[in-house]
Formats: structure tokens, C-alpha cells, sequence
């Protein structure tokens, strides 16, 4: 067992790698009453192109499919997993993203009988072509209600426009139509090749004594058996140094149009240290040109340009990287040119000081500081870092340590020619 | 769980000193009776002092202060209780023990700012700016608006003003466009005044400080003027109109999904003896995965994705949410209402009773793990009882027997069932 402090955050994280290949980690939170406990495989939307696990050819399954198993897994021949959790007073949920499937509870008693329900339904598959055909109709509905928000097909939209090729352009959920070649053999297929414990990581967070925890997770990997790990080969298709689509609109019925602009980043083949200097120098360098107390944020909204929707945000993963920037506005034509005129002078004539880094630097320790009160931000972000090999526990020394320089790298990636796109939404009146 | 001190009559002072967290958080809530103007001219307020004080004329300028006490949080917000109205204002910010630099005097600095911000605005001449005011009444009513873009809350929105039109239940804490742009420099600046003076107010401290010292020197730090602060009379109970007819009404937008909801009003409010029964029950029906309306609806028939109740104890009211094929509204209602039903007759088992108690014991106690969790849930219950925690709620529940659970669901009469559906998914009709 390793016991790793961090005397600066007053944080010690415990961490064992098991025989069968899984990562566990236990985070004690003093004074909390709840644990957070994650479950989470290196396995999202993206990755729909790979050798199946005992296969030696490359296959390419159904869009949608990890989030379908996801749910999947719930439903087993003895009924409905949340119903055990609900019996011992625990919260579950799951979530699937581009890059990992999480599965997780809450609770503030019975932590162990719980963490028992979650390794097993995780690790205990059970798929039927009934089950799954009636699993069609819950998410196509869930498919529909996320069609009918704008936020959600801006954003997606903006991603669909930056990549020609990369599946991140895919919609996580699929589509009604492509969730209806979903076979109980496809999730079989996926389950054996992503669910391996070594391609999964445990994370325990809250009121938990970590020695207890790692022994019994440990105690309930080897009485179960496993296969031998194997190494994943996922096939991804290049993705071209520019966006897709330049410009995009769509019609919807909203009460104010919605303008985003995206950009994508070059290189994205990084891990580790780089790539949390990378993403953090993207940030801090974000929050300089749009952030509160920036000259665009006034300037936009004394003008009515932006709201309080107005937000931007930097997404990095291995193989795939943007920059998003967006918000409600009467005024989608003036606030594009506002923001573009923003971005093209940064790359222009780079003027971006040591005292704006300085005052952002602290700002950003401040909010990591803060967090780091919420179980499910450590347990969620650590995770996500971890399948990068980073380190959560990294952030503030490597705030501490960026310098401008670093700011100004992270910025030429992912803000070139060539490289955005403008995702419009207006409202359907305008269309007529 | 908080310390409570007497500032004066109507403005008190509750501290808890804890090491469970990395942050130091204050809230200060005023609280005043609920009208749309009320309504308007306090959001409008509470933007404008959110955006700058005296010592720091400008947006800007304030903003880099927060960013310099390393990202401290400062925002102010309103919502509604009841009849009443709150306008709260809430900063955190880190504790100077984790900073490598722990001199620097974080909490100190962040509560000026905030005593600033109440006691020395940013005002020209004795009035607020009025470009300032201009531009946060256009952020208000950009915010009103916004609700229409979001259809869930927006078809909940809809029911709520077809059966309680113009009480608080279905009033937005945010006013509406109209009152909002009837805001003016003056008219805020009198709301202003009689904010300080009439509201009643809480003020919420939590975190590893010296709580003793801060409470010591708090009249010094927060010196409301002594004025007569009355707390707002409790909200009359809006049912007991006699027979209602339950209202069906369907409307459509551009849209593809169907919004069933359905609302039932009883007489069981937050102040109820039996309100820890109809939170029982409200669980039993639809607040979790393992609740009637989750396994029927969805699990079974899979007729949506949600289908959940919520309890409005203010308002004396349960709504059911549900996101279907338009086309199947008539199957969906009746499933809905069958649960119900069930419910009333008795069909409940041991399980679903024990799973429902476990559920909400886990919410409330999990809900004590934030900061802001601590001071929102202790401001509602201790309404009730000053020295609510968390176990005594849980063993009201725990006393909570089928047969309650059964009447609770009997004390419901249903108002409305609401559709809300894209255009052309009705034309069969």
C-alpha cells in the first residue's frame, strides 16, 4: 500500500494496484458523513473502433453503445440494482462520458454492503435481447429530451463542427436510429473487452477508514476470477489540423439566439505532467482574455452582448482537445466579431502579463482549494486525471510553477487559422 | 448545530465553528413579503450590488479583488419561501492555513468587501448608477426569459400559473419582465433603504475561524440601523376551494419531447404535524429509482426516462414530472394515477417503506457535507425548531407507519394534468 501526503492540502491518499491489475484509491475526508465511491472504466463514446477482447481484427459497434451498456448493467435476473442500493441507504448513479463509464453511490452508512452491491453488479454482467429491447424506449426518451435542449445541441454542435473524423463528434447517447441495432452480443463484446479491472480504477472518498477499504476491495477481487489483462487496441481515424465546418445554424424554439465559437486543439498525443500544464495554462490563459474581471467581459456586457449565460470552458483528452466560448445574445453577429477580435489579438500582438498571471494563478489555487470540500470532485476529477496519467494532487504546484511562456504555448494550440467554428441557435420565428 | 446570538430583535447571528472544510463561508439573507414588484426590485438590488461597492467603482475592479483573496466567492441571489422573499448574500473563501502564504488575511479582507457592498454601494449623488441599474434590470429580465429555453422547467412553470395564478406558489422570486422594467435609480434606492431597515435578517458564519471573536465584534462589522423588523405571517393555505375540477390542458411548442405533468394540492404543509409523512410518502411515490412511478413507469412499461414527484411543502402542493412520446399521454396519466391509488389502498410494502426511510436519511445527512448545504437546511428547519439536526428529522420518519403513508396519499386531490408537446405530435388528434 502506498500513503502519499500532501502536507500543503492537509490530504493523504492511500493507493494499491491489485494482482488482477485494478487501481484502488481511498481519500479519508475527516468530519465528513458520506462516502463517494466510484467505479469507473477507461472505456467512453469515443472509443468505437477496436479489437474485441480474444479477436484479432478490428471492430466498429453501434453508436451509443457505451452509455447503453452503462445502463444496462442496472438490470440484472434477479431485478433492478438501485433497489439494493436503495435497501442499504445509498445514493447510486452512473455516467458515461467520451473517455470513461462511472458507476457510483453515496452513502452515510452500511459503506461495506454497498461497496459489495457495486463491485459486484459492475463485475457480474447480465444482458438479454428482452432486457435490451426494453431498454430502447427509456433512451430514446432520453435522447429526445436532450434534443429538445439548446444548450446541449450547441455545445454537441460545436464539437460535431470542429472534428471531420475524431468519434468525439458522435453523440454520446447515439441516435434513436443507431441504438436500435444495439444486440445483447454487441454489449458482451464491449463489456469483456473494457470492463477488465485492469483497465478500471476504484475511488473511495469521505468518511472511510482507507486500510479497511483497500483490504476488503482486495478480499472481493480474489475470490472472483479473471482473465489475464491484455492490452486494448483502440483505432482512431486522423483528424485533420482544421475545423470541419466553419459555421453552422440551427433553429429551435429559444427566446434569444445562442452564439458559440469553438477551437481545436493541434496536439493532443500527451500525457502526464505536459498535459496537466497544458490544460492549466489553457485555463489560466482563458480566464485572462474572457474571464470576470477581463476588458472583453466588460466591454460585452455593458454592451449587451453577453449575459449571464455567458461561459468558456477547455476540454483535453488524449486525441482530442477544444476551447468553447458562448453565450445567450441578441447580437450573435457583433458578439462573434468581439470575441474573434479578442482571440486574434492575443495571437497577434501577445500582451499578457505577469501581473494578470499572477492574480489568475491565484485565483485558480483558491477555487482548487474549494473543490476539494466535494467528494465527487475529487473522486470524479482524480479519476479522469489518472486515466492521463496525471495527478490531481499535481494542480496547485503546477500553478504555482506556469509561467507565461507556457500560457503563451497552450494558446498557438489551440487558436490557429483555420481551426474554429461558429455554432449559431436562433429562434424558430426567425426562420420564416 | 449553529450558535445562535440575538443581534437585535429580527437580525440574528448564527456561527458554527468546523474544520470539515478547506473554505470559510458567510450568508446574510433579508427577508421581506413576496409581491411581483417586491420581487423585481430585489433581484434588480441584489444584482447591482453584486456588481461593484464604493472602494471598487467598477466590475472590474472588484473582480480582481475577489481574485486576488485567491477566487473568493461573492454573489447574491434571491428565491422565495413561502410568501416570503429572500435576498441572500453569500461569500467564501479559502482558509489562509492552506495557502503557502497563510499571513495573508483572506477572510478578513473578503468580510470588508462584503459589509462594504450592504453598507457603502456604489452609489452617485445618493442614487445608484443608472447605467448600472439599466443594464442588471436587462440581465433580470434575460434570466426571466431563459426559463422558456429550459422545457421541463418551463412546462412546470406553465401548470403552476394555470392553477394558482398570481399567489406565491406559482410567483417568480425573480419578478416578472414587466415589474422589472418599472424598476427605477430611485425606486431601487427605496427598496435599498427598507431592505436594511424592515427586512428581518439572518447572518450564517461556518468555518475554522474564531466564531467567538466575530460574534463579538459583529455589530461593529454589520451595523443594521434598529428598526421594526417584522417576520411575514405564515402563507394562508390556498386549498379548500370545494370541488375542484381537475383542469386538462395540452399546449404545444417547437419541440419533440412531451412533458406530462400532473399536480394534486394538500392541505399537509411545511409547518404540518404530518409533514414527515407526506415526505414519506412523497418518496414512496417518486423520489428515488426504487419509488412506484420510476419502476412502473419507466422500468416496466418503458414509457420515459423521468417520471418523478416532488413535495412543494410550502405551497401545499406534489407535482409528478414525466418526459414521454406525446403519444402516449393517456397511458402514461393512467399509469401515474393508478400509483396513487395504489398507494391509497394500502398497497405498500415493508420494503418500499424501509428503502424510502434509508433514502431520505441518507439525503439529509449527506446534504450536511457542504457548507452551503449546512445553511440552507438549518434556515428552513429551524423555522420548526431552533435546535433541529438531522437525527430528529430522521426519527420522525422512522415512526412514519403504512397506514400515515396511506392517509398522506388520501389528503391529495388532483388539479391538473398538463401536456406540453411539439407540434405536430398531437395532429392526429
Amino acid at each position: 500500500m502506498n500513503k502519499i501526503h500532501f502536507e500543503q492540502l492537509q490530504e493523504t491518499l492511500y493507493h494499491k494496484q491489485l494482482a488482477n491489475g485494478l487501481n484502488v484509491y481511498v481519500l479519508p475526508k475527516e468530519g465528513f458523513s458520506k462516502t463517494y465511491v466510484t467505479f469507473t472504466t477507461k472505456y467512453g463514446s469515443v472509443d468505437r473502433t477496436f479489437i474485441p477482447r480474444g479477436g484479432n481484427e478490428l471492430v466498429t459497434v453501434p453508436d451509443g453503445i457505451a452509455h447503453f451498456l452503462e445502463h444496462k448493467m442496472f438490470e440484472k435476473e434477479e431485478g433492478d440494482v438501485f433497489q439494493k442500493f436503495s435497501e442499504n441507504a445509498a445514493a447510486a448513479n452512473a455516467f458515461t462520458s467520451f473517455t470513461r463509464t462511472s458507476y457510483l453511490f453515496s452513502s452515510t452508512t452500511e459503506l461495506y454492503e454497498n461497496t459489495k452491491t457495486l463491485l459486484d453488479f459492475v463485475q457480474q454482467p447480465y444482458f438479454t435481447e428482452k432486457t435490451v429491447e426494453k431498454e430502447k424506449g427509456i433512451i430514446a426518451q432520453e435522447i429526445t429530451m436532450y434534443d429538445d435542449q439548446a444548450d446541449w445541441r450547441q455545445y454537441f454542435g460545436t464539437i460535431e463542427n470542429l472534428f471531420e473524423n475524431h468519434p468525439v463528434r458522435i453523440d454520446i447517447a447515439g441516435t434513436v436510429e443507431t441504438i436500435q441495432d444495439i444486440t445483447a452480443d454487441h454489449l458482451y463484446q464491449c463489456y469483456e473487452t473494457f470492463y477488465h479491472p485492469s483497465n478500471m480504477v476504484f475511488f473511495a472518498v469521505g468518511n472511510v477508514d482507507p486500510e479497511e477499504m483497500l483490504k476488503f476491495v482486495e478480499q472481493d477481487q480474489l475470490v472472483k476470477s479473471f482473465e489475464d489483462p491484455e492490452p486494448i487496441v483502440r483505432s482512431f481515424p486522423e483528424e485533420p489540423d482544421h475545423s470541419d465546418e466553419k459555421r453552422k445554424e440551427l433553429f429551435m424554439d429559444v427566446s434569444k439566439p445562442k452564439l458559440m465559437i469553438g477551437s481545436k486543439c493541434r496536439n493532443t498525443n500527451m500525457s502526464g505532467k505536459n498535459m496537466l500544464i497544458r490544460e492549466l495554462a489553457s485555463d489560466v490563459t482563458l480566464d485572462i482574455l474572457f474571464g470576470r474581471s477581463s476588458d472583453f467581459f466588460t466591454e460585452a456586457y455593458n454592451q449587451g452582448l453577453i449575459d449571464e449565460s455567458f461561459s468558456y470552458e477547455f476540454n483535453l483528452e488524449n486525441g482530442f482537445g477544444f476551447a468553447a466560448i458562448g453565450s445567450d445574445t441578441e447580437k450573435p453577429e457583433q458578439l462573434e466579431e468581439l470575441i474573434l477580435s479578442v482571440l486574434n489579438d492575443a495571437k497577434n500582438n501577445w500582451a499578457i502579463t505577469e501581473e494578470q498571471l499572477e492574480r489568475i494563478r491565484k485565483k485558480r489555487i483558491g477555487l482548487f482549494m474549494r473543490a476539494l470540500n466535494s467528494p465527487e470532485y475529487i473522486a470524479n476529477q482524480f479519476t479522469h486525471y489518472n486515466f492521463n496519467d496525471m495527478n490531481l494532487f499535481d494542480v496547485v504546484p503546477v500553478l504555482e510553477g506556469l509561467t507565461l511562456d507556457q500560457l503563451k504555448e497552450a494558446f498557438n494550440d489551440f487558436y490557429y487559422e483555420d481551426g474554429q467554428t461558429v455554432m449559431t441557435i436562433r429562434p424558430t420565428e426567425q426562420s420564416k | 448545530m449553529f450558535q445562535k446570538t440575538e443581534l437585535q430583535s429580527g437580525v440574528n447571528l448564527y456561527t458554527r465553528q468546523t474544520a470539515q472544510f478547506k473554505t470559510v463561508s458567510l450568508a446574510i439573507k433579508f427577508t421581506a413579503p413576496l409581491t411581483e414588484e417586491t420581487a423585481a426590485a430585489r433581484t434588480v438590488l441584489a444584482n447591482v450590488l453584486e456588481d461593484s461597492t464604493a472602494q471598487y467603482p467598477t466590475r472590474t475592479k472588484l473582480r480582481q479583488a475577489l481574485e486576488e483573496l485567491y477566487g473568493a466567492v461573492f454573489y447574491t441571489d434571491t428565491g422565495k419561501r413561502g410568501n416570503e422573499h429572500i435576498l441572500t448574500v453569500y461569500a467564501e473563501c479559502v482558509n489562509e492555513e492552506y495557502l503557502r502564504n497563510p499571513d495573508a488575511a483572506v477572510f478578513e479582507q473578503l468580510l470588508s468587501l462584503v459589509t462594504e457592498s450592504l453598507f457603502a454601494p456604489n452609489l452617485v449623488n445618493g442614487e445608484f448608477d443608472q447605467a448600472i441599474v439599466e443594464r442588471e434590470k436587462q440581465t433580470v429580465i434575460d434570466r426571466i426569459g431563459s426559463v422558456y429555453n429550459d422545457k421541463t422547467r418551463f412546462a412546470n412553470k406553465r401548470m403552476l400559473e394555470l392553477i394558482r395564478s398570481g399567489e406565491p406558489a406559482s410567483q417568480s422570486a425573480y419578478g416578472t419582465e414587466q415589474s422589472v422594467s418599472t424598476v427605477t435609480g430611485k425606486s431601487l434606492k427605496d427598496t435599498y433603504d427598507r431592505m436594511l431597515k424592515e427586512d428581518t435578517i439572518d447572518i450564517y458564519i461556518l468555518g475554522d475561524v474564531d466564531t467567538d471573536q466575530l460574534t463579538d465584534r459583529a455589530h461593529t462589522l454589520l451595523p443594521f440601523a434598529s428598526g421594526s423588523r417584522k417576520t411575514v405571517s405564515d402563507l394562508k393555505s390556498s386549498e379548500g376551494k370545494g370541488n375542484v375540477v381537475p383542469k386538462h390542458i395540452r399546449e404545444k411548442q417547437d419541440m419533440k419531447q412531451g412533458k406530462l405533468n400532473l399536480a394534486y394540492s394538500t392541505p399537509v404543509t411545511f409547518k404540518h404535524p404530518d409533514y414527515p409523512k407526506m415526505q414519506m410518502m412523497n418518496g414512496v411515490l417518486g423520489g428515488f429509482a426504487h419509488s412506484k412511478l420510476f419502476i412502473n413507469v419507466r422500468e416496466k412499461e418503458s414509457l420515459a426516462y423521468y417520471c418523478s414527484s416532488s413535495y412543494a411543502s410550502q405551497y401545499g402542493l406534489l407535482y409528478i414530472m414525466s418526459g414521454i412520446d406525446a403519444n402516449e399521454e393517456e397511458k402514461t396519466a393512467k399509469l401515474i394515477e393508478e400509483q396513487i391509488d395504489a398507494i391509497r389502498e394500502g398497497s405498500i410494502t415493508d420494503l418500499e417503506i424501509h428503502q424510502t426511510l434509508s433514502l431520505l436519511s441518507n439525503s439529509i445527512r449527506s446534504a450536511f457535507d457542504s457548507a452551503k448545504g449546512q445553511i440552507e437546511i438549518y434556515d428552513q428547519y429551524k423555522l420548526l425548531d431552533e435546535d433541529f439536526s438531522a437525527n430528529q428529522l430522521i426519527e420522525k420518519w422512522k415512526m412514519v407507519t403504512k397506514e400515515d403513508i396511506q392517509n398522506m396519499a388520501s389528503t391529495l386531490t388532483k388539479e391538473i394534468t398538463y401536456l406540453l408537446s411539439g407540434r405536430e405530435a398531437i395532429d392526429h388528434e
